[in-house]
């Protein structure tokens, strides 16, 4: 349970207790505020009733016609906000907004294998493994080079579930550029 | 053809070669000595250089040149020089200039706009937005016009106009929504923002209930429909707003919706009858807890209702908070965040008490609740890591119990130590590294400072403290070793590191968090500057210069993200960037950083004539503050990261505040530091007057808040003051031995001269 609402350019202040974890990444100020302005609807934050941040989550619409999407560019939550449904319902907002605000076909992100909380909290959610994208993860030090999964899920709009038809091959990282 | 003579140039400036650049921009000068475009990037090009003097010369001469703007290579090569020269008037005169060759050239016109509004000039900005009006027919315009009068009037609030700019604002939306031409959430937004600055609550409510498009737009926005019932609470539409609340709640769990429902209710309980006035919230609240996936914010929703109107004097009309409190951690003790959720309402609770003299009551009430649960609670830790989880939970409730009721003796706070200290490192859930056993660490290393701190806080008793503290950094360092993801073990241990004064070992576990970007302004207080007082100036200046590098990137790039918002028509962003951007551009450690940096780069090791040298040069008119401009300062510096268990206003058990290595700079320090490099620039200049002021001004400071400033800050600056009145002295001496050498120097050659020279020869010789 918490506050659901838009990210604001003052939490960059507040976000501390989220980003201080290992696996989140502190973005340069310019990538938080280039998707602040350019899709508001889609950067979320969770806020909870001690008013300290839970969780985030960006996202972005990108490509045409029937490849017109929404995408989880990052998806994080404080250590110690796990396990109360904070992503659900992070995705869920990301998900309503692609679809009512900006009529996509679908909506997807890329995730770990090794990440296998996640993968399955995006299955529960209904989201499927639509393709493998090579080396998309590089090593950092701390995370080594990996295969991501292209997880999606179809919004209404697709009707047919086209988006949704797997892939039997995996592609290159350039082969997902919109 | 331009382009071809220009081509060099621009090759060198990709290659980031402004040397090179500068080089070509003269060989085409030489040949070409008024070529306006090359001049006008020759401006860039030396405010690239550093030549900042000649570049605003030279700028400001092309654009007195009439002709000079017909050309878009000489109209770019002006606008970077002026934007590279912090300039934004003399941007805006480039286009306008241009605009005189071209004026109905809507780029231009827009580029005016968004100059003005990168720069914060919103009468100009206003102004433009007019012309774009005037000239084209784009309905995004109506909308950067409006936003303008929005930013003009909010910016002067006082100022006559602005009431007027206002209501041409308001205008101006309702023939846009007449027209049609109100399609978005960001241009809605906009409407309800010119009407909220005019506090026309009743009509945002009426535009927000209209049916439609508009009503399709709010639903589709979670933050309107709380914005909804927030204005109904403040329009006193109470039973609208229970309405909107409950319609909210049912579409989705949000706890600023359920904390408005509490308002609403609370604002329309009849007193002679609360208990029935609650009723109905009460049962909302009872049916959604009981469904799982919403449990937790309904229980939390029914124990902020309690204790809502308990604090309201209105009893247990909602049930007893108490036994609220604890129904929902007997719930929910197994979740991390248990404690954080439910610490603000026992805090609450308890200084509600207070008004019925009943805190005493409160906490034994709490006591005997923690010792019914605690034993099982401990037996039963290493089944499971929500049952752990669940032993931290209470462990913490105990650690706020005994600060609440002052608990000042420190063998109280090391009860049961082992036992926490033994399952948070030794026990087989810790060796399989389960999240909990990391809190209990941190736990026990709170209680063994708080401890520490209690026994031994008195300056007598240091080498005691010490030593305590010692004992924590070794728990704090096991700890780590078991579990690295823990940052919460790592910022205490920096804390204690410093304190202790171990600067590398406290810099390495900083550096291992990766902090960055933003997070120099929210957590680089928790190294900076405390390696110069330790001696490791090196290492400080790599994080001074990060810090200084980001800073500059800021101030560089946060204009272009303004003017983006404009672009993509996200205009409810505007008023969040520009508060961000003065708040970064005015905070409190952005001005200790760059203090930092110029103590540094100032009292760097080297010759005495390098030093003096540096001080010489030193521009230290930037850096001279008012009392005013000290009290417009933000302060973003991150304290709360440190997870404290305990209200701020208990100085004594905050642990923040007891492990400062040092008192935190705030506006004394800055102060201080500002004027220490202005001494240093007077004394080398040997500027006296100015000398004596800001020496006074530095002693001032050093007598009314000596015990705000480090103490090896205090050494140095009472070194400087010392330093600076012995220079005065040596001065007003050198000053009176040279008047007395001028003086025997005219009395030898009146003496010598009266017979042997005339007048105009002994006047040649006294010069």
């Amino acid at each position: 349970m918490s506050t659901i609402r838009r990210f604001r350019a003052m939490d960059m202040l507040r976000f501390n207790n989220v980003n201080l974890d290992r696996y989140t990444e502190t973005y340069d100020l310019g990538f938080y505020l280039k998707y602040m302005a350019s899709w508001p609807a889609l950067f979320t934050v969770a806020e909870a009733p001690s008013g300290s941040l839970m969780g985030y989550n960006m996202g972005k619409v990108e490509g045409k016609g029937e490849l017109w999407h929404g995408h989880v560019t990052a998806l994080t939550v404080a250590p110690d906000c796990r396990r109360l449904g904070l992503a659900r319902g992070l995705m869920r907002g990301l998900e309503d907004a692609s679809e009512k605000i900006h009529d996509c076909y679908f909506v997807d992100l890329f995730v770990r294998p090794s990440n296998a909380v996640a993968v399955q909290m995006y299955e529960r959610l209904g989201y499927i493994l639509y393709r493998q994208v090579i080396d998309y993860y590089l090593g950092d030090g701390v995370m080594p080079t990996e295969y991501a999964y292209d997880m999606r899920k179809a919004l209404p709009r697709d009707v047919s579930k086209k988006s949704v038809v797997p892939l039997t091959h995996p592609v290159n990282v350039e082969d997902t550029f919109f | 053809m331009e382009y071809r003579q220009l081509r060099p140039i621009y090759d060198a400036l990709e290659g980031s070669d402004p040397q090179r650049a500068l080089k070509e921009c003269d060989k085409l000068l030489r040949k070409h000595p008024n070529h306006p475009s090359a001049r006008a990037i020759k401006a860039y090009v030396l405010t690239q250089t550093g030549r900042t003097e000649e570049a605003l010369a030279l700028s400001l001469s092309v654009l007195e040149t009439p002709t000079a703007m017909a050309s878009a290579h000489a109209q770019q090569g002006l606008t970077l020089a002026f934007r590279a020269l912090g300039r934004p008037h003399e941007e805006i005169m480039v286009y306008t200039a241009a605009l005189a060759h071209t004026p109905n050239d809507e780029t231009l016109h827009c580029k005016v706009f968004k100059a003005a509004a990168r720069n914060r000039m919103f009468k100009e900005q206003h102004q433009a937005a007019v012309q774009l009006n005037k000239l084209f027919d784009n309905p995004k315009y109506i909308w950067w016009l409006v936003v303008s009068l929005l930013l003009q009037a909010r910016d002067s609030p006082k100022n006559a106009a602005a009431q007027v700019q206002l209501k041409l604002a308001e205008r101006l939306v309702e023939k846009a929504v007449a027209d049609g031409n109100l399609k978005s959430v960001e241009e809605l937004r906009v409407y309800l923002d010119v009407l909220d600055v005019q506090d026309k609550r009743e009509q945002m409510v009426e535009v927000m209930d209209v049916n439609g498009q508009l009503a399709a737009l709010i639903a589709n926005d979670p933050d309107l429909v709380t914005q909804r019932i927030e204005l109904l609470i403040k329009t006193q539409a109470y039973g609208k707003a229970v309405e909107a609340a409950i319609a909210a709640l049912k579409a989705r769990d949000n706890w600023a919706d359920y904390k408005l429902y509490i308002e609403a209710v609370i604002a329309s309980v009849d007193p002679a009858a609360a208990g029935a006035s609650v009723s109905t919230i009460c049962a909302h609240l009872e049916a959604w807890a009981a469904d799982r996936d919403r449990a937790r914010s309904a229980k939390l929703a029914q124990v902020a209702l309690a204790t809502r109107m308990f604090e309201s004097g209105f009893g247990d009309a909602a049930g007893l908070p108490e036994l609220l409190i604890w129904g929902f951690i007997d719930q929910f003790q197994e979740k991390a965040i248990c404690y954080t959720d439910i610490m603000q309402f026992i805090i609450a609770h308890h200084k509600a008490a207070g008004k019925y003299d009943a805190q005493a009551a409160v906490i034994d009430y709490h006591w005997a609740q923690l010792e019914k649960r605690m034993p099982a609670a401990r037996e039963s830790a290493g089944q499971s890591d929500g049952e752990a989880q669940a032993w931290v939970n209470l462990e913490k409730v105990r650690y706020l119990m005994q600060a609440l009721r002052g608990e000042t003796d420190p063998s109280v706070w090391l009860a049961d130590i082992e036992v926490l200290l033994n399952f948070g490192l030794t026990s087989k859930p810790a060796r399989k590294k389960q999240p909990a056993c990391s809190d209990m660490t941190l736990l026990a290393c709170q209680r063994i400072i708080q401890a520490a701190f209690l026994a031994h806080g008195a300056t007598s008793a240091r080498a005691q403290l010490h030593s305590a503290l010692f004992k924590a950094l070794c728990v704090l360092e096991s700890g780590i070793r078991l579990n690295e993801g823990n940052f919460m073990l790592k910022l205490y241990a920096i804390r204690l590191y410093l304190y202790l004064s171990c600067y590398e070992r406290a810099r390495a576990i900083y550096d291992s968090l990766s902090i960055k970007h933003v997070q120099q302004e929210t957590l680089g207080h928790m190294i900076l500057g405390h390696g110069m007082m330790l001696g490791c100036f090196a290492a400080d200046m790599e994080l001074c210069y990060d810090g200084v590098a980001f800073y500059d990137r800021f101030r560089s790039k946060m204009p272009r993200d303004i003017e983006s918002v404009y672009d993509q028509e996200t205009y409810s962003n505007i008023q969040d960037f520009i508060e961000f951007q003065r708040n970064l551009d005015c905070s409190v450690q952005h001005e200790c950083t760059h203090r930092y940096a110029l103590r540094g780069e100032g009292f760097e090791y080297g010759s005495a004539k390098e030093m003096v040298a540096r001080w010489e040069e030193a521009d230290t008119r930037s850096i001279e503050h008012t009392e005013e401009s000290l009290g417009a300062l933000h302060d973003n510096r991150d304290i709360s990261v440190m997870g404290l268990l305990t209200p701020k206003e208990l100085a004594q058990w905050d642990l923040e505040l007891l492990t400062r290595p040092v008192p935190m700079p705030g506006h004394e320090w800055i102060q201080a530091f500002s004027l220490v490099p202005q001494i240093m620039h007077h004394m080398v200049c040997a500027e006296i007057e100015l000398l004596q002021i800001k020496s006074s001004e530095l002693a001032a400071i050093v007598d009314k808040h000596d015990n705000a400033l480090p103490r090896s800050d205090l050494i140095l600056i009472r070194g400087i003051i010392d330093m600076v009145a012995l220079y005065i002295q040596a001065t007003d001496q050198q000053h009176a031995v040279d008047v007395q050498l001028d003086k025997l120097v005219e009395d030898v050659f009146e003496d010598y001269f009266e017979d042997t020279w005339s007048d105009l020869n002994k006047k040649d010789l006294l010069k």
